[in-house]
């Protein structure tokens, strides 16, 4: 005796709504990298590094207007200018590798764990191109450190204006430093982004990405240094050229027009500005393409 | 404790919560040497019990004990015990019996060659034995996994989904290599989401639902025990509306249904009744009789019972 | 014991690995090696400061036992294979150690030969001196592998935390503040070296030989101490 084959109606419905496109499946993940970066969504242990990080970038910035404001109180505001304490400029210099290890630990999250466990393939299938995904995560990843560049310079002029026995004089003679420090923290952004995730598209784990850039930036730095201050003339300042940590900070340099803290005895620092320009461009943009060609021609 | 045999494996008001969330509530059962099986739907808790008992996982609540020990941090225990977790994962670069003989040592096996050998055997994975593990189908992975897991003779084999992703022929091979281990007085805990599985290999079943016991003991027992829900059996005959007629007199009798196909199915909750009745009413209704079976007497309706309640 | 060793090195002996090991340790060699061409051999200071104390003892070597240490048993707890050792019959601490050294046999000679190679270009061959780099740069890498070994065992973001404590803790406070110096594996390594060869390098305002060793053995056994109980308490995946 044959079966005959009944199905039944469980009330299952097709989806007959509008069915928006690939703008929309960019928008996702970019929203989706937003938040694996910053920890939201996914319980109390992830929020703990970065946030972590942000607050004590946000405490540095936090110290160096105390001690300006106390400097100003103690010894008058010419004095205090004399002074040369560090400020806007010099932020970004001092607080580089953090950044920079912000940025090792959070972009791989992005990049490395969909890899890893195959849910690329999940997101392939939709009408989102390989590189569109990638695109997403690296703005997302770039809104990310755009905020957590532009905070504790936020953190720093509220303090500044507040510490200074007239605020509003202190903003009207020193309103320049803000777009400055905007772009001198997007400059920061781009590049930290795009060395982070392209060293992560080269690993499934993430643990190898991020200790690598680290490595990366952390030794290249005494290293470079050290060779640079030994070997005098265009070689050292080359070699200079090459310690990592500094690339955006010469640019900050250049938008602020006068050299920081940090790189003040660098010999880097004797380049013209449009040659710091464009090699922070080509450390920033190349990085990116490669991203870019990688991911370009991924298929589920 | 029954006539005087201790229990293998004793669970005595164990509950397990992660924060908010309780996925074992209070579950107490004996395990008796021969095969035992844990059954539930997905999420029930088989996995996070069978962890506890394993002492993998800790309890909130309650104490788990193997042979009259306490399993949690008690290491010198797994000497006696085999556990085989439902994670697929091994170590790609080693070859198979390498990894067997690795984990005799770690547990261990007496005589390790002997041991490894036989376990191979075991397993009939003998010619593949030479080769790296990651160059395995999921089949081999998995026997080979068993094969690490017998190698040091436990007296407890605890088997979490053992035959995922295992074809037909395997399936067979591995309930007879069960049943004969059974037989030789190990207890053997099988978990699973696959009924005919459980039906087929287990004396008793354990039924958890929501991180609670539902039921335990054989599943014809279990079965019997419901008797709120009444058993159907299906009929086929060459006039069904007489017979159901006839049929639906019968004080046992909840209901007939009568199919399209013209089966009727009879739904009472006295099946030995009904199965003496049934052949005199179709004398006396002049029905003939082509075909009478049960339509749940197996675990899957047992199952769909309690899960539903 | 030798079964959980020999896994071990198995688990974290990796092509990529083993480069970009290689390209970190050559650093300080290629630094010595560049510096006493160009010019002169570096001073005791310059060494200790830029090569040492920066490169050495305060990121290549913290890294690279990072990078090994925390996977040795981060590995396996996401790929879920822990239980395989833990459902033994071996007392916890023959897991714990053997892992310890297993990472240690895979990150140590890299350290070691990195040191071995800069002292004796720097100093020119000075068997003392070599010895001193050398041996205080490998009791780091141990310490640095046994708690790194337990952050892998402890949180699946082993390396953010971990990287966290070598930039900011090493590298960053306790060059500032003296207390810190005693609770810091970089100083150690630093005492070390300059105890153990006390002609080339006087020390300066540092930790005393004996206080070094002392807080060495300390920090080691109570790492070690921590993994064991935490190998203990744990749910293993």
């Amino acid at each position: 005796m044959t079966h005959s084959g009944t199905v039944f109606d469980i009330g299952y419905q097709r989806y007959t709504g509008p069915r928006e496109g690939r703008n929309r499946a960019r928008l996702a993940v970019f929203k989706d990298g937003v938040r694996t970066a910053l920890g939201l969504g996914r319980g109390a242990r992830a929020k703990v590094l970065p946030w972590f990080f942000i607050a004590v970038l946000g405490s540095i910035a936090l110290v160096m207007a105390l001690i300006a404001g106390a400097m100003d109180r103690l010894v008058g505001p010419e004095a205090a200018d004399q002074l040369n304490l560090p400020s806007h400029t010099d932020y970004y210099g001092i607080a580089s590798i953090l950044f920079f290890v912000f940025a090792a630990v959070g972009a791989p999250e992005l990049l490395c764990p969909d890899r890893r466990e195959g849910v690329i393939n999940l997101y392939l299938v939709r009408p989102l191109a390989g590189s569109d995904y990638v695109m997403s995560r690296w703005l997302a990843f770039f809104t990310v450190m755009l905020a957590v560049t532009w905070f504790p310079q936020a953190i720093l002029l509220i303090g500044l204006t507040m510490g200074d026995p007239d605020p509003a004089a202190y903003l009207i003679a020193n309103w320049l430093d803000i777009p400055r420090f905007l772009a001198a923290g997007a400059a920061f952004a781009a590049y930290t982004t795009s060395l982070a995730l392209l060293t992560a598209s080269f690993t499934t784990r993430r643990a190898y990405a991020s200790v690598f850039l680290v490595g990366l930036f952390v030794i290249t730095t005494p290293f470079t240094t050290g060779l640079a201050s030994e070997i005098e003339g265009p070689a050292g300042q080359w070699i200079s050229m090459f310690n990592l940590t500094n690339i955006p900070v010469h640019v900050n340099d250049v938008i602020f027009g006068e050299a920081s803290v940090i790189t003040r005895d660098a010999p880097a620092a004797a380049f013209s500005a449009p040659v710091l320009v464009g090699w922070y461009a080509a450390w920033t943009l190349v990085p990116a393409g490669i991203l870019w060609f990688r991911y370009r021609r991924l298929t589920p | 404790m029954t006539d005087g045999v201790a229990p293998a494996i004793r669970v005595d008001h164990v509950s397990r919560w992660f924060g908010n969330v309780v996925a074992v509530s209070d579950v107490t059962f004996d395990v008796m040497p021969g095969i035992t099986g844990l059954l539930g739907p997905n999420g029930a808790g088989k996995t996070t019990l069978l962890r506890m008992i394993t002492g993998l996982a800790g309890t909130s609540n309650g104490t788990v004990t193997v042979f009259g020990e306490p399993v949690r941090n008690n290491p010198p225990l797994y000497r006696r015990m085999g556990v085989m977790s439902e994670h697929e994962t091994v170590y790609g670069f080693m070859r198979g019996r390498d990894f067997v003989r690795m984990m005799g040592r770690l547990r261990g096996a007496a005589d390790l060659d002997a041991q490894v050998d036989r376990a191979i055997e075991l397993v009939d994975l003998a010619d593949a034995q030479h080769r790296l593990m990651g160059t395995y189908s999921r089949g081999m992975r998995q026997r080979m996994r068993l094969a690490a897991t017998l190698v040091h003779d436990p007296d407890i084999l605890i088997l979490d989904e053992p035959l995922n992703g295992a074809d037909p022929r395997q399936r067979v091979h591995f309930q007879g290599l069960l049943r004969r281990l059974a037989a030789e007085g190990r207890t053997i805990v099988l978990s699973s989401h696959i009924l005919e599985e459980v039906e087929q290999l287990a004396d008793t079943v354990l039924l958890i639902v929501n991180g609670k016991l539902a039921a335990s003991g054989g599943f014809r027992a279990i079965r019997a025990a419901l008797d709120e829900r009444p058993y159907h059996v299906r009929v086929v005959c060459d006039s069904p509306r007489r017979l159901a007629a006839a049929v639906v007199a019968l004080d046992s009798v909840d209901a007939v249904n009568v199919d399209p196909d013209g089966a009727i199915v009879v739904l009472s909750r006295n099946v030995r009744g009904l199965q003496i009745e049934l052949p005199r009413l179709a004398q006396l209704a002049s029905v003939s009789l082509r075909r009478v079976e049960p339509l749940d007497d197996s675990l899957e309706s047992v199952f769909g019972y309690l899960v539903e309640r | 014991m030798r079964s959980v060793y020999v896994l071990t090195l198995r688990q974290l002996f990796g092509r990529w690995r083993l480069l970009i090991m290689t390209v970190l340790a050559s650093m300080p060699v290629l630094f010595a090696m560049l510096t006493v061409r160009s010019i002169r051999a570096p001073s005791v200071q310059e060494f200790e400061t830029v090569v040492f104390s920066a490169m050495l003892a305060g990121s290549i070597s913290p890294l690279i036992a990072l990078a090994i240490a925390t996977a040795a048993f981060a590995n396996e707890i996401e790929d879920r294979t822990l239980a395989n050792l833990t459902l033994s019959p071996l007392p916890r601490w023959q897991i714990v150690v053997p892992k310890l050294l297993g990472a240690v046999t895979v990150a140590g000679p890299f350290i070691a030969i990195s040191a071995i190679v800069t002292s004796h270009v720097a100093f020119l061959g000075d068997a003392a001196a070599t010895f001193a780099v050398a041996g205080a740069a490998l009791v780091g890498v141990v310490l640095y592998s046994s708690a790194f070994l337990w952050l892998g065992l402890v949180t699946t973001h082993a390396i953010g935390f971990g990287l966290l404590y070598i930039v900011l803790w090493e590298g960053f406070f306790s060059g500032f503040v003296s207390g810190v110096r005693l609770l810091s594996i970089r100083h150690y390594s630093i005492a070390l070296m300059h105890g153990l060869d006390e002609r080339r390098f006087a020390a300066a305002n540092h930790l005393s030989l004996g206080v070094a060793i002392t807080t060495s053995v300390i920090v080691l056994a109570g790492f070690l101490l921590l993994s064991i109980r935490r190998l203990r308490r744990m749910d293993v995946p």
